[in-house]
């Protein structure tokens, strides 16, 4: 082991939900392309940490392993990121590890990141009724608004973006930036925008858009590159439209 | 239900510009008068004078007191709901947002002690405001830093005020007009900063 190349990692640990954070450090071996997600497994593989001394290994979430499932976020190096896409080489040494605390810790590196799927619930972020057709009766759209949602539809829940927004997290009910433009996607949907005012009125209530303060962590985080500060912005025309409806037109 | 945050948030945002921004431009306005000495800013406080007081006192009311403490107060609930990090993401724009809560922190203090000084104790107690009587204060260190950081720290935070509210409202979408938008008010910020340093400083040679 000693002439061989190894990866420096610390990272922080907590046993159960409510237990206290502890850091441990472990010398991983290096290889060519190596990313957080295998540095991990070897780990987990072998459980001893730098001095020697026999520990519990790691525990994190991870499934597509090529930035597609979203499972992977945790804060590496200070920043959001997803594990799996995070190239040891990219990043310099030690390479600092820690869950993403926006959201609560169940173990280790894995979250519970579920407050995400109640906050699409909020915004409605389905379309009621959906169909399959022939290719010539189906609703028309335009090339490019279908481009647009195409981008949108990326979005994987990792999370990165709510744990960049510093207004996301228990001081505050932001719901984030992910779930509120994630309305914007189904408002494009040509059977979705039936229930645009609706999602709008959701947008417009506590923790929806307005809790948003332009700091724009989230667009620079995205690891799906989402222009989400652009959508929070049209989102924002939107929902004052929609004011002036609610108050003109009833 | 009825979107109460909403609207609340808007007026928020609509009370950074009007009244308040555009009392700071005045203000800034008024006070440059210093560099001209004592008489010229003499004379442009007397300006302000003929203003009815009753017709004064309502404005100061209805105009001024209640849109800044609504705006302080709802704009103190706002700064508690960030966890400001821009040590971890250290992007222009998060400095920005960190600054305007730090700076709106600050004005909070720096704003009560200004108006309850100045306003309601010396003004409020029958000495006018003259060009003598901020000199005399402004020979104490500690003021003096006071005021030029607090006026620093309101331009600032109205220059980006402006920028934030072009999103806030939808109206700048883009990250170019956005980035614009944002270089145009920096730039402003500036200007106004050296106006300021410049009346300041004029204190002491006079
Ligand atoms: C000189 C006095 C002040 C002026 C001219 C001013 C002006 C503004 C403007 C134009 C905005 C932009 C609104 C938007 O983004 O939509 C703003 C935002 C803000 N102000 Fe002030 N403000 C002043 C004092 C204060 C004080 C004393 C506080 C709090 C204690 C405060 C707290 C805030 C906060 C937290 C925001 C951010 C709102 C958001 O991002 O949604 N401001 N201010
Ligand atoms: S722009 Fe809004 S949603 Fe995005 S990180 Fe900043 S505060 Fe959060
Ligand atoms: S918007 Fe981007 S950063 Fe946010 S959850 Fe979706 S993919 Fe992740
Ligand atoms: S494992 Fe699916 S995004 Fe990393």
């Amino acid at each position: 082991m000693a002439d061989q190349k190894t990866v420096h990692f610390i990272i922080e640990r907590q046993d159960t939900p409510d237990s206290k954070p502890y850091t441990e450090e472990f010398l991983v071996p290096y290889r060519p392309a190596l990313n957080v997600v295998a540095a991990l497994m070897e780990i987990q593989k072998k459980p001893v940490t730098k001095d020697g001394k026999k520990t519990t290994p790691v525990v994190w979430e991870c499934n597509c392993l090529e930035k597609v499932c979203g499972a992977c976020m945790m804060v590496i190096n200070g920043k959001a990121r997803q594990a799996c896409a995070t190239l040891v080489d990219q990043i310099s040494q030690p390479i600092r590890l820690a869950p993403a605390r926006t959201f609560p810790v169940i173990r280790d590196l894995q979250i519970d990141r579920s407050v995400m799927f109640e906050s699409l619930k909020r915004i409605q972020g389905w379309v009621e009724v959906d169909g399959s057709w022939e290719v010539n009766t189906a609703p028309i759209q335009d090339p490019n608004v279908a481009a647009t949602a195409y981008e949108i539809s990326h979005c994987m829940t990792c999370g990165c973006c709510l744990e960049a927004c510093p207004n996301v997290g228990p001081q505050s009910d932001f719901i984030g930036p992910a779930p509120t433009v994630q309305s914007y996607l189904f408002n494009l949907n040509p059977l979705g925008k039936f229930d645009k005012e609706k999602r709008l009125n959701a947008l417009m209530e506590k923790g929806g858009i307005t809790s948003c303060g332009n700091s724009q962590n989230c667009v620079e985080v995205c690891p799906k590159d989402i222009k989400l500060t652009t959508y929070l912005a049209q989102l924002n025309r939107d929902v004052n439209k929609q004011a002036l409806k609610n108050i003109f037109n009833k | 239900m009825f979107n109460v945050t909403f609207y609340i948030r808007r007026l928020h945002s609509i009370c950074g510009i009007v009244p308040m921004g555009l009392f700071l431009l005045e203000h800034i306005l008024t006070n440059a008068e210093a560099i001209g000495g004592p008489a010229a800013f003499n004379e442009a406080i007397g300006r302000i004078a003929l203003i009815p007081h009753d017709i004064m006192l309502v404005i100061e009311i209805f105009g001024l007191a209640i849109p800044f403490l609504f705006h302080m107060l709802y704009g103190l609930y706002i700064t508690l709901q960030a966890k400001n990090n821009p040590a971890q993401y250290g992007y222009v724009r998060n400095w920005q947002f960190a600054l305007q809560r730090w700076t709106a922190i600050f004005l909070f203090v720096f704003l009560i002690i200004h108006v309850v000084d100045l306003r309601i104790f010396t003004k409020g107690g029958g000495t006018p405001i003259s060009y003598e009587l901020l000199d005399q204060m402004f020979n104490n260190a500690g003021w003096f830093i006071f005021y030029l950081v607090g006026m620093i720290a309101a331009i600032f935070h109205f220059c980006n005020g402006v920028t934030t509210l072009c999103m806030t409202w939808g109206i700048a979408k883009g990250p170019r007009i956005q980035t614009f938008i944002s270089r145009v008010m920096m730039l402003v910020c500036l200007l106004l900063s050296l106006v300021t340093i410049a009346f300041m400083i004029s204190y002491k040679m006079h």
